[in-house]
C-alpha cells in the first residue's frame, strides 16, 4: 500500500534552466562569463531561483 | 585561521558568504565531501599522543591546527563523486573526514550531532512548546482511526512530510496540503502521517537566526494559499521587526537545540499571532537576503570568522 502522505506528491517537473555561471576553483565561488562573481548580480540569482527555499540538493531536505 | 565550508560547487548561497570572507581577508577552504577521495585529498595523523590533519582541494590547503570554524552548508555525500562509489566507500570516507574534523578545535555551524537531532520534526514541536511558541495541534500516527479522529476534531487539517519529498526519478514534490474529513485514511497504516491543524494565515514569516542575531521577513499569503513555498502571490518578502516574545522564544529554542544557525517558518494568523511550523537547521537564506537586503550572509561570515568562543549560552539577546 502506498503511504498516505505520498498520495499528495506529484512530479516536480524538469527544469530547463541553465545557470549562467560556473564554479571558479581558484576563487571558490561561481562566476559569470565576464568573470564577475555571480552574487554581484542579485536580479539574476532571483531569476534562476537557485537560492529559493525549495532549491536544496537531492541530498538535503533543509528548506 | 581558516573557515571551512562544506558544500557543493553549485551552491550560490554559500557564494554570498565566501565573497564576504574574501572581502575581509579571511582564509577559506570550500570543499564538497562528495569530491573526497579524488579531487580533494585528506590526511590525518594520530601519533605520539598528538593529532594533526590536512585537507586540500583545487590547490587550497587547510591544516587542522589553523581551522577556525566549520560551516556545514550543503555538503554532498562523502565519496559520491568517486570513480567507484559505493555505500562502503561513503562510510569509510565519512569516518575519515568527519572523524578528523571532530578531532579539531573548531566552532561548528551547526554541529552535526545537534543538526541531526534538530532535523527531527516531532522533536522540533516539543522544543517549540518548551521555548514558548504557539504550536498548532499536530499528530504523527500510523493508525488510520486516530488520523480520522484528529481530522474530525480539528476539521481543517494539513498533511505534510517530515523528511521532505522522496528521492528518486522522476523527482517528486510534496507540498503541504489541506485535507478534509472525507479523506480515506486507510493508507496511514502504510507509513507515518504528519497531520496538523491548519492555521488560516495572512502571511508567511521566515525568521533567520545567526548566532544571537535575528532577521525576520514577511510575505503576504495569497488567498487560500496553504504552502508558502508554492504558488505565485504577487507579494515579495519584506523585513519586519521581531516581536519581543518571539525573540525570547527563538533564543530559548536555539539554546536548547544547540544551534548556531536556524531558519524558522511561522504562519501569521489574522490576529497577528506567529504560529511555529518548523525550524530548518540548514535552511536557505539567499532568497530572503536578495529580496529584503537583510545582511544575513555578512552575519554568517562574521560568526564564522570570529575568534571568540560561542556565546550563545550566555548571550541571550542579539
Amino acid at each position: 500500500m502506498r503511504p498516505f502522505t505520498l498520495n499528495y506528491a506529484f512530479p516536480r517537473g524538469l527544469s530547463n534552466a541553465v545557470t549562467p555561471y560556473h564554479f571558479d576553483p581558484a576563487r571558490q565561488l561561481n562566476v559569470l562569463p565576464d568573470g564577475r562573481p555571480a552574487v554581484s548580480d542579485p536580479d539574476l540569482l532571483l531569476a534562476v531561483g537557485t537560492t529559493t527555499s525549495t532549491a536544496g540538493s537531492a541530498t538535503h531536505f533543509d528548506d | 585561521m581558516t573557515v571551512l565550508i562544506l558544500t557543493s560547487e553549485e551552491d550560490v548561497t554559500a557564494d554570498l558568504v565566501v565573497a564576504r570572507l574574501h572581502g575581509t581577508g579571511t582564509p577559506v577552504l570550500r570543499l564538497d565531501p562528495a569530491d573526497l577521495p579524488g579531487k580533494a585529498v585528506l590526511s590525518a595523523d594520530y601519533a605520539h599522543g598528538d593529532f594533526d590533519g590536512h585537507l586540500s582541494v583545487n590547490g587550497h590547503v587547510l591544516s587542522m591546527g589553523g581551522l577556525r570554524s566549520i560551516w556545514v552548508r550543503r555538503p554532498g555525500e562523502p565519496a559520491a563523486h568517486a570513480a567507484d562509489p559505493s555505500p562502503w566507500l561513503t562510510a569509510e570516507t565519512r569516518q575519515a573526514l568527519y572523524g578528523m574534523l571532530h578531532s579539531a578545535a573548531a566552532r561548528w555551524m551547526n554541529h552535526p550531532r545537534n543538526a541531526d537531532q534538530a532535523r527531527l520534526k516531532p522533536w522540533q514541536l516539543r522544543v517549540a512548546h518548551l521555548s514558548g511558541f504557539a504550536v498548532p495541534p499536530t499528530v504523527f500516527t500510523t493508525a488510520p482511526r486516530l488520523a480520522r479522529e484528529f481530522v474530525e476534531e480539528y476539521r481543517d487539517v494539513v498533511v505534510k512530510s517530515a523528511s521532505g519529498p522522496p528521492p528518486g526519478d522522476p523527482a517528486l514534490t510534496l507540498p503541504t496540503t489541506l485535507i478534509g474529513p472525507d479523506t480515506d485514511f486507510s493508507a496511514v497504516a502504510a507509513g507515518p502521517a504528519l497531520l496538523q491543524k491548519y492555521v488560516p494565515k495572512r502571511a508567511d514569516i521566515r525568521l533567520t537566526c545567526v548566532g544571537s542575531r535575528l532577521f525576520a521577513a514577511r510575505k503576504t499569503a495569497g488567498p487560500d494559499q496553504v504552502d508558502g513555498r508554492f504558488g505565485e502571490t504577487g507579494h515579495a518578502w519584506e523585513p519586519v521587526p521581531v516581536p519581543e516574545r518571539i525573540g525570547k522564544a527563538v533564543h530559548e529554542y536555539v539554546t536548547l537545540a544547540g544551534l548556531a544557525y536556524a531558519a524558522f517558518d511561522f504562519a501569521e494568523d489574522w490576529d497577528g499571532i506567529w504560529w511555529f511550523l518548523e525550524c530548518n537547521q540548514g535552511g536557505q537564506f539567499g532568497f530572503v537576503e536578495l529580496e529584503t537586503g537583510q545582511p544575513i550572509a555578512a552575519e554568517v561570515a562574521l560568526w564564522l570568522a570570529q575568534h571568540r568562543a560561542d556565546r550563545r549560552a550566555s548571550d541571550r539577546r542579539g
